[in-house]
């Protein structure tokens, strides 16, 4: 079969299967959506309900960590789709920007080892209230979630192969990209609510 | 237009591909069935020594007494007590009438009802059921903890469910079952969303879906959005439980550090109001369909019933206020609740008129699924109405907490929904095994149960408007429930004696499934619709060629029939 025919024709039939598989993955996004919007409902009655924030005396969190790990995150977002569209076009770079969006994943994960243990550092720990329990439940929820993203990044190992067919992958790709941007946009609401304000 | 075409896979050959690790709906629906129809025993028999201990306090339980409260002497010891009201409210709306009208028949209906091989992502669902197995192994694990399962109701209120409350692994271990279970419903919704937009027939639009399709992806939308919350809640629960955190520890953050019990009772009922919509919306959907089959009429206003089950899904989103008037609400707030909640009686009463309509004037053929239908019908009404009392602050302030809840929730979550699923089962049984079950002993069966159900949860709202509290170990140590006795033994009676019915039922189903020699035809009930078109019990493939929809599901009598029959299937054309 004429790889390149299959890789730029839209039959009917690979139309529908990636209206099918976007459908499925609107669903995925919208019950992980849930998920983080209720923890996010529990941080706004506290917040609102607490005169001072954060309370108990508790210090804000230093930002510097949590910066560096925003900026992580938006630039694997940037490499990934940079490497989305490299696929597509089914040219050899692909490669190297799928590398650096496994790198700053990795990044990513060691930034928040890092917070959490600068945090036991300083003795903050996650029975001490409210705003520690917050502050770690919410980052270990995300870093789960962004771990088990990171392992799903090698399911795309096989597009990187020679004369693969776009049409087979382009839904792994496509899936796997919206639930790595999904937890970008996350990670960046959670900056904002928990470590800014 | 189906988006896609699925091609016909060769038949598994291995006991292992066959039957455990299947990736046909069918199967899977299968699988689902039986692991509702096991838990509903044991819920069952819980439920039944919670009734004993009602009726007869401080007398060992017969039979298996001895053996389970040893030390006791086969009485129900209080803590015990809190575990099986506890344990019996979780199995029966998670693990029996969810795998049941979900699992089974959403996974079994879907794709014959719309004429699909299989559905979208049959790896997906075959892991949907593995999931639930695992979650049902972790619940019944509680049972054998040293403290034994979790006891802290099925809502699982915080302080009830923190180490406060509850310092067993039992309520641990129930959290992490929902949660798991929660994950695995999730996978099944993704499924029935994308089959039920993607594979449907050529010809087939919505409205042509038969009714029981819509409520089962109505469920499916219920689900996706709301289960993650009852999954945050669940995973918040543990952090608290095992990594010692506070958000549901009571006191003020500001000073004490602590959070917020009342945090946790939102967070269960934003999910908790859909869910009773997700356990009942498929029960409606499928009782829509089977009147008017057995009516030999079409549906009336079936496009009405279609888009006020719709109305209810959405309104079910925004009402779950009603369950919490007594945790010091606003008085603004809860009467905001108060007339949303009343307003789902519009889109309610629309399909409940509907559902007469259909069977007004009907030539109705009263087989075993047309009698239950028609009981969901009666129960339904009566449970529907009771919810008014409920659903008004005022007279709410004095029933909240008591019997007449729970005789509410009774009449609409369980005898509907376990009536439904059994018109389905005695309905779909010749598509599924291929074999029909017997009429008489199916008649009967119904009769028993229609009385009992009605014995067990009239006497609870009796007494509960009475004013006996729902999860009292001994009530009548108060003097003025003293008299309540003889009322709760009626009450514990009816449910012997509907418990010992569905021993009926299940000699029944096991004697159709493995013993009945006598095959049933390709279309005993004489009904149009798309899974009726092919052999009994379906092939696995589904459909040979994929039927191209021609008419809606319900042409009952019309003039316009090809054909001499009073029925038409889906796939011809009137004229």
């Amino acid at each position: 079969m004429n790889t390149v025919m299959s890789n730029t024709t839209l039959t009917k039939e690979r139309v529908g299967r990636q209206i099918t598989s976007s459908i499925a993955m609107t669903v995925i996004l919208v019950t992980f959506s849930m998920l983080f919007a209720s923890l996010l409902l529990g941080f706004t009655v506290f917040r609102l309900t607490s005169d001072v924030w954060p309370p108990m005396g508790f210090e804000r969190v230093d930002l510097f960590l949590p910066t560096i790990s925003t900026i992580l995150i938006a630039i694997s977002s940037f490499t990934f789709w940079k490497y989305e569209k490299l696929f597509l076009a089914v040219n050899k770079e692909r490669k190297l920007w799928l590398g650096f969006t496994m790198a700053l994943g990795f990044s990513f994960m060691v930034m928040q080892a890092m917070l959490w243990s600068d945090l036991h550092s300083k003795g903050i720990y996650v029975q001490d209230g409210i705003f520690p329990s917050i502050i770690f439940s919410f980052t270990w929820t995300h870093a789960a979630h962004v771990v088990v993203a990171w392992f799903l990044l090698f399911y795309l190992v096989p597009t990187l192969k020679e004369g693969i067919s776009v049409e087979k992958l382009e839904n792994r790709v496509f899936n796997i990209g919206k639930f790595w941007h999904f937890l970008g946009v996350v990670w960046l609401i959670m900056y904002i609510t928990i470590f800014l304000f | 237009m189906a988006f896609y075409e699925q091609h016909i896979h060769d038949a598994p050959k291995t006991f292992l591909s066959k039957y455990i690790f299947s990736y046909d709906h069918k199967v899977i629906g299968k699988q689902f069935l039986w692991y509702g129809i096991l838990f509903l025993g044991i819920g069952g028999m819980m439920a039944l020594m919670i009734r004993w201990t009602l009726a007869f306090p401080g007398q060992p339980f017969p039979v298996i007494g001895n053996f389970l409260f040893p030390s006791t002497g086969g009485v129900v010891p209080p803590d015990t007590y809190a575990m099986l009201f506890t344990m019996h409210g979780t199995i029966m709306i998670f693990y029996a009438i969810t795998p049941i009208l979900i699992g089974a028949f959403g996974n079994y209906l879907i794709p014959l009802m719309i004429g699909a091989r299989d559905m979208a992502f049959p790896l997906l669902n075959m892991l949907s059921f593995h999931i639930a197995v695992a979650s049902g192994v972790l619940l019944l694990a509680g049972l054998f903890t040293p403290l034994g399962a979790a006891a802290g109701g099925w809502t699982s209120y915080p302080t009830l469910s923190t180490l406060i409350g509850s310092p067993g692994v039992g309520q641990t271990l129930w959290t992490l079952a929902i949660f798991v279970l929660g994950v695995s419903s999730t996978m099944g919704a993704i499924n029935y969303i994308t089959t039920i937009i993607t594979l449907r027939a050529p010809g087939m639009g919505y409205f042509d879906m038969p009714l029981s399709v819509w409520g089962l992806g109505l469920t499916a939308i219920l689900n996706a959005i709301f289960l993650p919350v009852l999954g945050a809640g669940c995973l918040l629960l543990v952090f608290d439980r095992v990594f010692g955190t506070a958000f549901f520890l009571a006191g003020a953050a500001a000073t004490s550090g602590t959070g917020d019990p009342i945090l946790f009772q939102h967070v269960f009922w934003i999910f908790g109001h859909p869910e009773v919509y997700i356990l009942i919306l498929p029960a409606w959907g499928i009782v829509s369909d089977l009147l008017s089959f057995f009516a030999r009429k079409p549906a009336f206003g079936a496009k009405a019933t279609a888009l006020s089950m719709t109305t209810i899904t959405i309104l079910s989103t925004i009402v779950y206020g009603h369950h919490m008037y007594t945790t010091q609400m606003s008085p603004l707030l809860t009467q905001s609740f108060m007339t949303l909640t009343m307003t789902i009686s519009i889109p309610s009463a629309i399909f409940f008129a509907n559902w007469l309509g259909t069977i007004w004037k009907g030539s109705i053929r009263f087989h075993s699924p047309m009698l239950f239908s028609l009981g969901v019908v009666f129960v339904f009404g009566l449970g529907g109405l009771t919810g008014l009392y409920l659903a008004t602050v005022t007279t709410d302030l004095y029933l909240h907490d008591t019997y007449f809840v729970v005789g509410h929730f009774h009449y609409t979550m369980a005898a509907s929904v376990l009536l439904g699923g059994f018109a389905a089962i005695y309905f779909w049984m010749p598509k599924m095994f291929g074999t029909m079950m017997n009429e008489f002993w199916a008649k009967v069966h119904f009769w028993i149960t229609m009385l009992g159900l009605n014995g067990i949860f009239m006497g609870m709202m009796v007494v509960g408007y009475a004013g006996m509290h729902r999860r009292l170990y001994n009530p009548f140590v108060y003097e003025f429930m003293e008299r309540m006795i003889p009322i709760n033994t009626f009450v514990t009676w009816s449910a012997i004696t509907m418990g010992l019915s569905q021993i009926i039922f299940v000699i029944n189903f096991v004697h159709a499934v493995f013993f009945k020699k006598e095959k049933a035809s390709a279309n005993p009930w004489e009904v149009g619709t798309l899974e009726w078109t092919i052999p009994s019990p379906s092939p696995h493939y589904n459909f040979k060629e994929i039927p191209v929809v021609k008419c809606g599901p319900h042409e009952y009598g019309n003039p316009n029939l090809t054909g001499d029959r009073d029925f038409q299937y889906q796939t011809e054309e009137l004229v």
